[in-house]
C-alpha cells in the first residue's frame, strides 16, 4: 500500500489524466510492447548515443507508468510487475516536465516508426497539458501562453504595432513599384482571401508580409488582412492546453466569419497551419464554415492558373527543402512545396530522408521558447546538421517560421554557412512584374535623398571590430550617424553621453553576460527608453524575447546578418518611412 | 494416454480458453468505454488519400517492412519478428491439432517438420531477444518484470512445443503434459500481460491510420536516394 502523502498538484495531475484519456490515447498507452523500434527514429537519441533517457519509449514510459498505476488493470493490482508508478511530489512533476518539454519536440517521427501504432507525440502533448494545468511548465511557455491569452498573439504584438507594420510594408511596396494602387487591405468585407500570419513576421521578419502582399496584389486577388484574430499560431499545440488552443483558433475563425471571408489563407508556419487548419476545429469544438489553405497552395495555384508569372532564373543558387514536422508528418503537406520549388528555383537538391521521414529542425514543440533547454536542443541538432550538410546546398527553404529559427540555430552552431528562407521569399523574388510605361514629362527637380536614417544616431556595440565596421558602413550608407563601442562598459558610457536613437547590441561579448548587459540597459532610468536591437550569434539568448514580456528587445537579428534584414529591422524600430510620411502629410 | 494428459489437453485448455475469452471481453468493453476522439477538420494532403485508405494502410504496415524506416533499416530484426510470430501461431495451432485433430499429424507428415522448423526458429529468436533485452542499455532501461517473464515464458513454451509436435505420448507424456499446462497458464496470463498487445494492435492502428489517412500522410510518400 502506498502511504506517502501526495502533493495537491500531483493529485490533480492523476485525476485530470482520467478526463484526458480517449480511446486513441489509451491504446497508445496500453499497446506498447517495449520492442524498442522507435529508439533510432528520434533525433535526440541519434545525437546522444548511449543515453537511454532520450529514447521515445523511455520518455513515454514516464507518462505510461502513471496511467498503468491508476487506470490500467494489472498496474493497479501489481504495479511493480508492469512498472506502474504514481507521482507524489512536485519534484517528480518537475522531472516529468524536463522530459515532456525538454526532451521531445512532439515531432511524431517515432509515431510513424512504431509497428504498434503508438502515437507518443499525442500523449506527450497530453502530459504537457496536465502539467500546465497545475502550473508546471518552462517559463517561456508560461509567458508566451499568457501573451496569447491576454494580448491575442504569442509575441505580445500590440494592435497599433501590427497595423503600423502593415502600413509601413504597404509604403515599402508602393515605393518599390512606384505604384500607390498596391495596398494591404485591412478588414475588407466579403473578400476571397483573408490572410493570417505569424506574429514573428510582424516583429522580426516583416519582409515576408511585404512579399506575400506583393504576390496577392500582382495575382489580382481580392484579399484582406484582419485587424484582430490575425495570429494563426497557437501555443495550445505546444503547451497541451486545449482550452487555449480552442480560444486562439476560434478568434481566427470568428474574425474570418465576421469579415465574410471565403477562404482563410495561412502563411508559412508549420504549427500554425496544423493548429488552425487541423486541430483548431477539434479544440474549439466548431465546424469551420469556410475553406482554409496554406499560402503554399495559394502561391502554387496562382502560378498554375497564370495569375502570376515567375522567372526561376532569378533564384539560381542551389537550394534544399526542409519539411516541417507539423506540415508534413501531421498534415500531409509535402508535395505542394516541392512543386512550387520546381517552378521558382533553378537548382533544387532533395534532402534525405524527406517528407514525413524528415528530421525535426530541433525547434519544434515550442522548443524555441524554452531557453533552459537550448544547449540540449542544439546538441540534438547533430543529425539535422549532417542532413543539411550532405545536400551541398547554400540555401535551406522551409515553410515554417519555427523551422527558420531552429535551422538558423543549427546552421550557426555547426558552422554550416547556409541561409534559411521561405517559399514566399523565393516566389516574390521570382515574380515577373510588367513595368509601367513611363511617358516622358517635364523634368521636376527631385530633392537629393540624404539616406533613410539621416539625422538618426545609432550606437553599434560589438566586440568584433570587423563586424562593427561592417554594420557601421551599412548604417552610414543609409545616412545614420554611428557611434562605436567595443565592450559593455564603453557602450554604457557612450549611451549616457550621446543619447542615441538606437543601440545595436551584441550580447555575447567578453566580461558581463549578455543578459546582464541587456538588463542593465533596461534598468537604467536614463537609458531604458532607448530601443535596443539584439544582434547575436548565440541562439540561447533568444530567451530575452520570451522571458522579458514587459520590455523585450525591440529587434532581434541572428548572425550572420543579411543586409536587407538589418535595414528593414532598423527602419521598423526607428519607424523610418511611415512616420516621416505621416508627419509630412500632417504638415 | 493418461487421465492427466487427457485433462491437460481438453478440460484444462477449455477452461483456460473460456477464462481468456471472458477477460478479453471485459478488456475490450473497458477500452470501448473511452470515447473515440472526433476529427472535425477537413481533409488535408493528397486528394487520393482517405481515412479508409489510411486505416487499411496502417493495418497492413506490419506486412510492408519497406514502408517504415524502423523496419526498413533493421531487416534482420524484422525477420526475427516474422519468425517469432509464425512460431507463436503454429504453437497455438498445435494446441488445437493435438487434442481435436491428431490424425492430421499422421496423415500429413510434412506438418511435423514444418512446425518444428518454425517453432524451433522462434525458440532461437526468443533467446536472441532475451539477450538483447538484457544487453542493450536502451531495452534494459525500459524492461519491466512482465517483459522478461513474458519473453521467458514464450521461449520456454516454444521449447516444449517443439518436442510436442510429433505427439508421441506413447514414448513419454512429460513433454506433452508440460506443454499443455504451459499453454493453459499462458492463456490465463496473457490478458494481464504485455502479450495482450495484439488485442490493442487493431485499435491503435485503426485510429492512427484513420487520422493519418484523413490528413494525407498515409500511405507514406518518400523519395530515397535511389528514387521513390
Amino acid at each position: 500500500m502506498e502511504t506517502k502523502i501526495r502533493s495537491e498538484r500531483a493529485q490533480k495531475v492523476i485525476e485530470r489524466m482520467g478526463t484526458k484519456l480517449n480511446r486513441q490515447i489509451v491504446t497508445s498507452l496500453a499497446g506498447c510492447v517495449h520492442c524498442g523500434m522507435c529508439i533510432e527514429s528520434c533525433h535526440y537519441v541519434l545525437s546522444n548515443p548511449g543515453d537511454p533517457t532520450y529514447a521515445p519509449v523511455y520518455k513515454a514510459d514516464q507518462i505510461r507508468k502513471i496511467f498503468k498505476r491508476h487506470y490500467d488493470w494489472t498496474g493497479r493490482v501489481l504495479p511493480w510487475w508492469v512498472k506502474g508508478k504514481s507521482v507524489f511530489t512536485d519534484e517528480e512533476l518537475l522531472e516529468l516536465k524536463d522530459i515532456v518539454f525538454g526532451k521531445c519536440t512532439n515531432c511524431r517521427r517515432c509515431s510513424i516508426n512504431c509497428p504498434m501504432g503508438v502515437d507518443y507525440a499525442t500523449f506527450n502533448r497530453m502530459a504537457r497539458g496536465l502539467l500546465v494545468s497545475v502550473g508546471i511548465m518552462p517559463e517561456g511557455v508560461a509567458v508566451v501562453s499568457k501573451d496569447q491569452w491576454e494580448i491575442g498573439n504569442q509575441m505580445g504584438v500590440l494592435k497599433e504595432d501590427y497595423l503600423d507594420t502593415l502600413d509601413w510594408m504597404q509604403e515599402e511596396l508602393q515605393s518599390e513599384f512606384d505604384d500607390t494602387s498596391i495596398v494591404i487591405p485591412i478588414d475588407k468585407m466579403d473578400c476571397d482571401v483573408v490572410y493570417s500570419i505569424n506574429p514573428r513576421e510582424v516583429k522580426y521578419d516583416p519582409r515576408t508580409i511585404a512579399d506575400a502582399a506583393k504576390i496577392f496584389h500582382f495575382a489580382g486577388e481580392n484579399w484582406t488582412m484582419p485587424s484582430e484574430g490575425w495570429d494563426m499560431t497557437n501555443f495550445g499545440l505546444f503547451s497541451g492546453d486545449d482550452e487555449l488552443g480552442g480560444a486562439v483558433a476560434n478568434r481566427v475563425y470568428e474574425k474570418t466569419s465576421e469579415l465574410r471571408g471565403k477562404k482563410l489563407v495561412i502563411s508559412e508556419c508549420g504549427h500554425g497551419y496544423r493548429s488552425t487548419r487541423c486541430e483548431g476545429p477539434n479544440w474549439g469544438g466548431v465546424d469551420v464554415p469556410f475553406v482554409m489553405e496554406s499560402s503554399v497552395d495559394t502561391m502554387l495555384r496562382y502560378i498554375k492558373e497564370g495569375r502570376i508569372k515567375v522567372d526561376k532564373s532569378r533564384n539560381k543558387e542551389l537550394v534544399t527543402f526542409h519539411d516541417s514536422c507539423n506540415n508534413a508528418r501531421s498534415c500531409g503537406l509535402f508535395e505542394e512545396p516541392r512543386e512550387l520549388l520546381e517552378l521558382v528555383c533553378e537548382n533544387f537538391q532533395e534532402m534525405y530522408p524527406n517528407r514525413s521521414e524528415n528530421f525535426c529542425c530541433t525547434g519544434g514543440g515550442g522548443a524555441m521558447s524554452m531557453s533552459e533547454y537550448t544547449n540540449r536542443r542544439l546538441k540534438s541538432g547533430e543529425i539535422k546538421a549532417k542532413q543539411l550538410k550532405d545536400t551541398g546546398a547554400s540555401i535551406v527553404i522551409t515553410s515554417c517560421h519555427n523551422c527558420v529559427d531552429g535551422l538558423t540555430d543549427v546552421i550557426r552552431h555547426y558552422k554550416l554557412g547556409m541561409q534559411v528562407t521561405q517559399l514566399v521569399n523565393l516566389v516574390a523574388n521570382a515574380l515577373v512584374v510588367e513595368k509601367k510605361v513611363i511617358i516622358p514629362s517635364i523634368e521636376i527637380p527631385v530633392p537629393v535623398l540624404e539616406g533613410e536614417f539621416a539625422g538618426r544616431k545609432i550606437l553599434v556595440t560589438d566586440d568584433e571590430p570587423d563586424f562593427v565596421t561592417y554594420i557601421s558602413t551599412l548604417l552610414e550608407d543609409n545616412g545614420a550617424t554611428v557611434i562605436k563601442a567595443y565592450d559593455a562598459e564603453q557602450a554604457f558610457n557612450l549611451a549616457r553621453l550621446e543619447k542615441p536613437d538606437l543601440i545595436t547590441l551584441d550580447i555575447s561579448m567578453p566580461g558581463k553576460s549578455g543578459i546582464e548587459v541587456f538588463d542593465e540597459f533596461r534598468k537604467d532610468k536614463d537609458l531604458r527608453s532607448i530601443p535596443i536591437c539584439i544582434i547575436t550569434g548565440k541562439p540561447e539568448l533568444r530567451k530575452l524575447i520570451y522571458e522579458h514580456p514587459d520590455s523585450p528587445p525591440n529587434g532581434y537579428i541572428d548572425k550572420p546578418i543579411n543586409e536587407r534584414d538589418l535595414i528593414l529591422n532598423i527602419k521598423r524600430i526607428l519607424e523610418v518611412g511611415h512616420h516621416d510620411q505621416v508627419s509630412a502629410k500632417n504638415n | 494416454m493418461s487421465d492427466l494428459l487427457h485433462f491437460a489437453e481438453h478440460t484444462l485448455q477449455e477452461v483456460a480458453l473460456i477464462i481468456m475469452a471472458i477477460v478479453y471481453t471485459i478488456r475490450i468493453r473497458w477500452l470501448l468505454h473511452f470515447k473515440a476522439g472526433r476529427d472535425r477538420q477537413a481533409q488535408t494532403g493528397a486528394l487520393d488519400t482517405t481515412p479508409r485508405k489510411g486505416i487499411l494502410y496502417s493495418l497492413a504496415v506490419i506486412g510492408m517492412p519497406w514502408t517504415m524506416e524502423s523496419t526498413r533499416n533493421k531487416k534482420f530484426f524484422y525477420f526475427q519478428f516474422v519468425l517469432f510470430h509464425i512460431g507463436v501461431t503454429l504453437a497455438i495451432l498445435l494446441s488445437f491439432i493435438i487434442p481435436y485433430f491428431p490424425s492430421l499429424l499422421t496423415s500429413f507428415k510434412i506438418i511435423i517438420p514444418i512446425f518444428q522448423i518454425f517453432i524451433g526458429a522462434a525458440f532461437i529468436v526468443g533467446c536472441v531477444r532475451l539477450i538483447r533485452r538484457i544487453s542493450s542499455i536502451y531495452i534494459r532501461s525500459i524492461s519491466s518484470p512482465d517483459d522478461y517473464f513474458s519473453l521467458i515464458l514464450l521461449t520456454v513454451w516454444f521449447g516444449f512445443a517443439f518436442f510436442a509436435v510429433p505427439n508421441q505420448f506413447q514414448q513419454g507424456e512429460g513433454l506433452l503434459i508440460t506443454y499443455f499446462f504451459l499453454t493453459a497458464f499462458f492463456l490465463i496470463y496473457v490478458p494481464f500481460s504485455k502479450i495482450s498487445h495484439y488485442l490493442y494492435y487493431p485499435f491503435a492502428r485503426f485510429y492512427f491510420g484513420k487520422t493519418m489517412g484523413h490528413r494525407g500522410v498515409y500511405p507514406i510518400r518518400r523519395e530515397s536516394k535511389q528514387g521513390i
